[in-house]
């Protein structure tokens, strides 16, 4: 076990015997980096696979895949082969090198944010790139051209019908998600991804006290955009087909599937990062770094991102397996009418919120900001006054939410309901034995 | 051959705001082979046509080649889901157009067999309608009562879904030991997983966006199509066969009709929930009061009822199911005509889809809980 | 388009809403049944897991279960109990059965008589619908339908059952788990 801790140090010597310091930093390490991080994803994509047919089977009381290796593990490597042996098939007149390109995009798309989410501190981040927020958002909107590229593509009325639907969902959840970041962004101060999990650690602070709200529209805005249930009508039924991707079948298909996956991961990633701390876990430092066991404090911290970002997974699972889901209007109407007024009130209310505090801080004698030098570290009091702005958005967002939906005819279907009215009719007679009547049947048989 | 104009020239394909579109007979949401043909405008459907037939097997043909007794089997595979209570539509109308005595045991059994029945078809019902609208765990919950039943069943009957379940003149067999402590079991463990499915979808605000207001009939439209049944009652009108003309041992059961009032899906979802409860209360009452005695009557060896015609119809899950009857005699029947309550149910889907979005649709055959091998005998 | 007159909703119902109180209990009772598949043993009245695992675990069939035609034999004498009666056949809606009768010479009571007994029993399977009604003709307690329901063969011609096959049965091939 400590052999395996002191592995990187022993690489690291091993390889600065052949290379320059320069190559082995920027060049080589990297793509160990890449190479981990890629072979991670792919696994935790497969597994988030059976992960999920587990856990619905769960749910359902049943067991789930059980056949193909104990407890099933083996399934998605046998899910893999068979996909990769299916017949692969263009439809007649399809767009061919579009057809061919779609699905690639869509799973570059998905892998490539990996580049800068933070999995742990130092070696466990490949780049920390300054506008990692940006990047993010950035790349993850490329997705939305693979869905729309498949559905052209494919030369079929159902499928670009359900793509247009898709990528017009994905597109109107990506203002909301773009604008609940920037609530937690005020406290953290920076748009780098490591430099947003350092403003929570230094502070021993979740940004989720700060921005309950924030998280939820991110979390419900990331659902949406990655066609998850209750958000998945285009994938489902959509003009009775399976969307986008009906006319992909085989390998192609599986990395439609895995950018999905992979997708899923990404937003549990960033909103781990932005909104529950990231990889930073109470005295975890204090414990390991602080006593020079480097290796060890990265990979707990590794293990502690994964952890949480696991649960949000299960999230993904449980919503999708308890939910229907929503028809197409009322997708729209919620990114449109409440994922946004939303947004915008929780960026109103954190800009109100980080104004108070510096307004505050000195005056008679109340401190509230500590420094600013990783994110917006805040004194206890200050920490008081935020988390009380975060739950005063609660309410605030909820008022206005109502007034602004007020005529909506969803809003008040509860109310709607009464009992069913049990009623007891009266009873009639037994029915009777009746008396042959021969007049009637006159063309039967003699 | 079909109402719905279907463009053909090039120009009117692309000048039409219309699409057509075709939901065809192999298609996840329609509860069998149903092939609807819609006309869109958009996302809205203005017209909508059913094609029907992909499962016809000619079975009300095949009955005037059959012996009475012959004809049984049949009769389950109409609407296999309601296996039991098929059977008892014909076996009532053989009995009561010959005059014999069926023991009280044998109508208590076939009120508690057929009730049980009723739960089943109600929960697959419930299951495929909550799949289509999207709550996939619903469907393996029900599936898992369901299997309950099934088991009394099979071990009532020998079979699970199409049992063959009633000979004229009473029951092949009596109840095996342990109905009565199975039945108990199963009525003792039901309300609860009720109370589990109304808590997932119930006041769940999607559901509740997804059903209320969608599909509405009034009343006096549902008389006029020839509704039966909870697509019916869902609309306030109060019509129970077991109540206006009673049959097995419901004249001497206690028990309330559900009705409900605006005659959408969601008030459909409510009156079938609650006719499950209704029925378990039958159950109960059937089981702890099981007269004894013999489950036959006295049948002659040939069954020849009286030349004439006779139509008996008896409250199954999905509405009025009925069997008229013409007997010239002898062995055969003359003719047997099916009363199907999902085809005439089936007739309201145009005037109740029209106006609603694609996705509704779905929910609106789910709620009419149509089974093909009626529709189509 | 409101179809029923709303109400004003109340501030409690305003907060439930926002709070999204209906969808976080549907959400407790699959949470509910997710802890329970681990822990819970009662898959019928609690929320453990009710799945059966066939083929490794065999299923439980009723007695009275419609599966798989046998003839049955005399115990004592191993002759079939069949008398040729062609019941069986006469009472099939579908007309699967085939009872191919033969004469034989027996001595009775010092009288050489003809009797008719069994030559060739054909029961087509694929055309059965396992009603049972072949097994309620029987006098003499037959022709069975017994629990056997795997019955699936590689070929159209599996399925046509002769005397052999119906007398000595099928046999189960025992999976290896």
């Amino acid at each position: 076990m400590l052999a395996f801790l002191a592995a990187p140090n022993i690489i690291n010597d091993l390889l600065l015997k052949f290379f320059s310091e320069q190559m082995v930093n920027y060049v080589i390490w990297p793509f160990i980096q890449v190479g981990a991080v890629v072979t991670i994803t792919a696994g935790w994509v497969a597994y988030a696979t059976y992960l999920e047919r587990k856990i619905s089977a769960f749910i359902q009381a049943r067991l789930g895949p059980m056949r193909v290796g104990p407890w099933g593990l083996l399934q998605p490597i046998a899910d893999g082969l068979k996909l990769l042996v299916k017949e692969d098939f263009i439809p007649e007149n399809a767009d061919r090198w579009v057809f061919f390109v779609a699905p690639y995009i869509a799973v570059v798309a998905a892998f490539v944010v990996m580049a800068v989410v933070p999995f742990g501190p130092d070696w466990a981040v490949i780049t920390d790139v300054n506008i990692g927020v940006l990047f993010v958002l950035a790349v993850s909107s490329v997705g939305v051209l693979a869905l729309i590229l498949a559905g052209w593509s494919s030369n079929s009325k159902y499928a670009l019908l359900g793509a247009l639907r898709s990528s017009a969902q994905m597109v109107s959840y990506e203002v909301s998600m773009g604008l609940a970041i920037i609530g937690a962004l005020m406290f953290a101060r920076t748009l780098s991804l490591s430099g947003i999990v350092n403003a929570q650690g230094s502070d021993s602070i979740w940004f989720l006290l700060y921005q309950p709200i924030g998280f939820v529209i991110f979390l419900i805005s990331g659902i949406a955009e990655n066609n998850r249930a209750p958000f998945d009508l285009p994938e489902a039924e959509s003009e009775l087909v399976a969307g986008f991707h009906t006319e992909y079948s085989g390998f192609r298909w599986s990395l439609f599937f895995m950018a999905e996956y992979a997708a899923m991961v990404v937003v549990t990633a960033v909103a781990t990062t932005l909104y529950l701390g990231g990889w930073y876990f109470p005295f975890v430092y204090r414990l390991t770094e602080a006593k020079g066991y480097h290796t060890a404090y990265v990979v707990i911290s590794l293990i502690v991102f994964l952890a949480k970002a696991g649960l949000l997974l299960y999230l993904y699972f449980w919503l999708r397996w308890t939910l229907p889901r929503f028809r197409y209007d009322q997708l729209m109407d919620l990114g449109w009418k409440w994922m946004l007024p939303a947004a915008l009130v929780n960026i109103v209310v954190s800009a109100l919120g980080v104004g108070t505090l510096q307004g505050l801080d000195g005056w008679r004698g109340i401190d509230t900001i500590r420094s600013v030098t990783s994110g917006l570290g805040l004194t206890p009091t200050g920490k008081a006054i935020a988390i009380g702005f975060g739950v005063g958005n609660l309410f605030l967002t909820a008022a206005i939410l109502s007034l602004i939906n007020w005529r909506s005819r969803d809003f008040n279907l509860k109310k709607q309901r009464s009992k069913i009215r049990l009623v007891d009719l009266p009873k009639g007679k037994p029915a009777v034995t009746p008396v042959a009547s021969s007049d009637i049947v006159s063309e039967a048989r003699p | 051959m079909h109402q719905v104009e279907i463009a053909t020239t090039q120009q009117a394909l692309l000048d039409a705001p219309q699409m057509t579109l075709n939901m065809g007979p192999q298609h996840p949401s329609t509860h069998g082979v149903l092939r609807v043909i819609l006309k869109l405008d958009g996302e809205t459907v203005i017209d909508l046509d059913c094609d029907i037939g992909y499962l016809h097997r000619g079975m009300e043909k095949i009955a005037e080649n059959r012996m009475y007794a012959m004809i049984a089997p049949y009769w389950d595979r109409l609407d296999y889901i309601a296996a039991v209570s098929n059977g008892l539509v014909w076996v009532e109308t053989v009995e009561q157009m010959m005059g014999l005595d069926v023991p009280k045991r044998a109508h208590y059994l076939r009120t508690i067999l057929t009730e049980l029945n009723r739960i089943a078809s109600h929960l697959l019902w419930l299951g495929t309608h909550a799949l289509d609208i999207g709550a996939v765990t619903i469907l393996l919950w029900a599936f898992r009562e369901r299997e309950e039943i099934l088991k009394i069943f099979e071990r009532q009957f020998g079979a699970r879904l199409t049992c063959h379940a009633w000979r004229v003149g009473g029951m092949p067999n009596d109840a095996y030991d342990g109905f009565a402590s199975d039945v108990v079991r199963f009525t003792d463990n039901f309300p609860n997983r009720l109370d589990e499915y109304e808590t997932v979808l119930n006041e769940n605000r999607i559901w509740l966006s997804r059903t209320v207001g969608v599909g509405v009939i009034s009343g006096e439209d549902a008389i006029a199509i020839g509704l039966s049944g909870p697509a019916l009652r869902g609309s306030g009108v109060a019509w129970d066969i077991r109540k206006s003309r009673p049959y097995a041992a419901y004249a001497d059961m206690d028990f309330e009709v559900p009705l409900g009032e605006n005659g959408d899906t969601y008030d459909r979802y409510l009156v079938r929930m609650e006719e499950m409860r209704q029925s378990l209360r039958i159950i109960k009452q059937a089981i702890a009061n099981l007269p004894d005695g013999p489950v036959n009557a006295k049948v002659p060896k040939l069954i020849k009822p009286p030349v004439g015609d006779y139509y008996h119809s008896i409250e199954g899950p999905k509405g009025e199911i009925g069997c008229y009857l013409v007997s010239d005699g002898t062995q055969q029947p003359w003719r047997m005509r099916v009363r199907p309550p999902c085809f005439i149910n089936l007739q309201a889907l145009k005037k109740l889809s029209i106006g609603h979005l694609v996705a509704d649709v779905v929910a609106i055959i789910g709620t009419l809980d149509i089974v093909l091998g009626e529709i189509d005998r | 388009m409101p179809l029923v007159p709303v109400p004003k909703p109340t501030l409690v119902h305003k907060l439930k809403r926002f709070f999204m109180v209906d969808l976080l209990k549907g959400l407790g009772l699959t949470l509910k049944f997710n802890v329970g598949a681990l822990t819970d043993r009662d898959s019928v009245a609690g929320k453990g897991i009710y799945t059966e695992q066939y083929p490794k675990v065999r299923p439980d069939v009723a007695p009275r279960f419609h599966g798989a035609p046998r003839l049955n034999m005399d115990p004592e004498t191993h002759d079939t109990l069949c008398i040729a009666c062609n019941l069986c056949a006469l009472a099939c809606p579908e007309d699967c059965i085939d009872v191919i009768p033969m004469d034989v010479e027996v001595v009775v009571a010092g009288k050489p008589r003809r009797k008719k007994v069994l030559d060739e029993f054909i029961f087509d399977t694929s055309r059965c619908m396992f009603c049972a009604l072949c097994q309620e003709a029987c006098p003499t307690y037959c022709l069975e339908l017994t629990q056997d329901f795997e019955l699936a063969t590689y070929s159209r011609a599996g399925f046509v059952w002769n005397r052999e096959m119906l007398e000595q049965g099928r046999e189960t091939v025992k999976y290896e788990s």
